[in-house]
């Protein structure tokens, strides 16, 4: 991205979306190339066989340096890679439309299965599972070996949009900023913002801006300031915005509050204490690569550092939801069209390698803490019941291997309107929870990160409200929980009007955790308040 | 490759050669014997297949692949066959380095016999 020097010192306008002050030295974003398909033979069977190349190339590195006991293994391994016959099935699945990733994750997965032992089978085979799945992930991270697209600590990341993996893998803690030519005030990346506190504005237009130069972003004003006056100092990042006026609740049972997490920083940002539990963990958020996904192990380290943090408090873990904003270079290409199209369960459901990894960590977590599933963007009662049988499947696999396991409750988000308005077919699913923020624009039919229809986003509160009445009396009737954990939880206006639709049990993010807290212990204060007309 | 075992029943059909011999390592075809099998049938020019236990499936006997997949374990009876240009001297060799279980105790540690 070109783009003459400016030292006018004038300011952009654009939309404030996460807010505070950040100074420091931009960053001009640049397109991330991703490597799916050979540039030379556009064969995507090529890419696989690099990655098996640069695979062997780093089991011969290891094998000249390592002893003689595990030189043996790595032997072994070298001659698995380079045996043509490895690649016969994962190429028979590219063949059959899959992507380099999947098709190799599915095609060894397959062979790795056949390795289960039977009853009169010994270890010595089922030890070579161990093995094998270290080979099958070596050359998943060398189909993402490619650079990440990061950016310097406590840079202003200037870009036309932003994609979530890349403010995932940057570290924030020397503050930076986000600047955004285009972008939306409630994408993904908008929202991971507001819950890092990274302060951020949309819809800037045009900027001419280069690497090197210094700003200002103001996420309070929604302003982007170019070079401005050495002499007048700016805190890296400055005031948070206040807790807006209390909103009048309701009173009655409890409410029971939980946090939502999107990284293993988040576990660091409140007081465990003072949780009932994380109500939802972004696993897409998680892991930012194909190669992180489709990796078991990665999984499941992630999933028990959430269950040790919270001791004991139960987590409720989300698959998977990728597809819009939330893209997986190689399996979820993501793009406007896939909001209506493969997203979530039915991307899971569409691609079961996936889906499989993730389930077996959650299989395995689960045997070592209260640990409940959540199903994302669930249509027809049917998607449920499929993705139980992936979990009975698995949960057989691994008991075969004498892996210790629990089946953890499967819920669904409540986020498709066609599921919130027969909530009564759902009786397979263990529990509910909203999410506000799609369901809100899959009801208005206005994608959530595009400007220009906002305003019908935003608008319709109203239908909102209506079909949360009708979901929070399904799940009454049903007798099954129900929880919010959209950002429609953490303002105050939002939350006093769940809760006067019967709703106890939100999730929040990190940083509206205080102010949410206050505006409850307000709420329970304020006895008289009970009865008070809310909504529509 | 050099022995020429007389003791190693063998027979021949055309350029075809065959033979059995069966599995006596302490464990079977795991990772080191299979590296160990497979790489001395690649050092031939000959198409080298194998058969567990009368089984009718051919299994190319240079591929790891479908010789760790096959799971051969101790008792389990090896048809070797091979076609084409040394195909004798390879069954024999193969058959042997079977016999002397894969050579498990002289070369300890390393899979291939290298210098390690």
């Amino acid at each position: 991205m070109a783009v003459p020097v400016d030292c006018s010192g004038e300011a952009y306008r654009g939309t404030p979306v996460s807010p505070g002050r950040a100074w420091g030295p931009v960053h001009c974003a640049r397109r991330a190339d991703t490597i799916l398909v050979d540039p030379v033979s556009g064969d995507p069977r090529a890419v696989l066989r690099r990655a098996v190349a640069a695979a062997v190339d780093d089991l011969r590195r290891l094998a000249s340096e390592a002893a003689p006991d595990s030189a043996g293994i790595l032997d072994f391994q070298i001659e698995m890679l380079l045996d043509e016959e490895i690649l016969t099935p994962a190429f028979a699945r590219i063949a059959a439309g899959e992507g380099p990733l999947l098709a190799w994750a599915g095609a060894m997965t397959a062979y790795i299965n056949s390795f289960v032992p039977d009853d009169r089978d010994d270890d010595a085979f089922a030890a070579r599972v161990a093995d094998l799945t270290d080979l099958r992930q070596r050359v998943l991270d060398a189909l993402d070996g490619r650079p990440r697209a990061d950016f310097p600590a406590g840079a202003i990341y200037v870009g036309a949009d932003m994609p979530p993996s890349v403010f995932l893998a940057h570290d924030w803690s020397a503050g930076g900023g986000i600047a955004l030519g285009a972008g939306s005030a409630i994408s993904h990346v908008a929202l991971l913002a507001r819950a890092r506190g990274v302060p951020m504005v949309v819809g800037l237009g045009e900027i001419a801006l280069a690497d090197g130069n210094s700003a200002l972003i103001d996420g309070d004003e929604g302003l982007l300031r170019l070079a401005p006056p050495a002499v007048e100092p700016v805190p890296m990042v400055v005031a948070r915005r206040a807790v807006p006026p209390l909103g009048p609740l309701p009173t009655g049972d409890a409410v029971t509050l939980g946090v939502n997490i999107n990284s293993l920083a988040d576990l660091d940002a409140f007081d465990v204490a003072a949780v009932d539990c994380v109500g939802l963990v972004r696993t897409e958020f998680l892991f930012p690569t194909a190669a992180d996904a489709l990796n078991e192990e990665r999984h499941v380290a992630a999933y028990v550092k959430i269950l040790a943090r919270l001791k004991g408090r139960p987590v409720t873990v989300r698959m998977l939801d990728l597809g819009g904003d939330k893209t997986l270079a190689g399996v979820a290409e993501g793009g406007a069209a896939s909001l209506l199209g493969l997203r979530g369960i039915r991307l899971l459901l569409a691609h079961p390698e996936l889906a499989r990894v993730q389930a077996r960590a959650l299989l395995r977590a689960a045997a070592l803490g209260p640990l409940s599933v959540l199903l994302p963007m669930v249509t027809l009662p049917g998607e449920v019941t499929a993705m139980a049988q992936i979990f009975a499947e698995e949960e057989a696999r691994l008991a075969a291997r004498g892996v210790s396991i629990a089946r953890p409750p499967l819920g669904i988000m409540v986020e498709v309107p066609a599921a919130a308005l027969t909530l009564d077919l759902f009786a397979a699913a263990a529990f509910f929870s909203v999410g506000t923020n799609d369901l809100m624009q899959y009801l208005s039919a206005a994608a959530r990160d595009n400007p220009a229809v906002a305003p019908l986003n935003a608008g319709s509160e109203i239908a909102l409200f209506r079909l949360l009445d009708q979901v929070s009396a399904s799940a009454r009737a049903l007798g099954k929980p129900l929880s919010v954990c959209g950002d429609l939880a953490g303002e105050p206006q939002g939350l006093a009007r769940l809760v006067a639709a019967g709703f106890r049990d939100v999730s929040v993010a990190p940083s509206r955790l205080a102010a949410v807290r206050e505006l409850l212990r307000g709420a329970v204060n304020a006895d008289a308040g009970a009865g008070v007309a809310h909504g529509p | 490759m050099s022995e020429r075992h007389a003791r190693l029943p063998r027979e021949r059909s055309g350029t075809s050669w065959q033979t059995e011999v069966e599995v006596t390592h302490g464990i079977g075809l795991h990772a080191r014997p299979s590296v160990t099998f497979t790489r001395l049938a690649k050092s031939f020019p000959c198409s080298i297949e194998v058969a567990v236990d009368g089984s009718g499936e051919w299994l190319n006997g240079k591929s790891i692949v479908k010789i760790m997949g096959a799971r051969i374990r101790r008792g389990a009876r090896l048809r070797i066959r091979a076609d084409g240009s040394r195909a004798e001297e390879a069954i024999v060799a193969l058959g042997e380095l079977v016999r002397r279980n894969f050579d498990e105790d002289r070369k300890l540690g390393r899979a291939d016999g290298r210098a390690g």
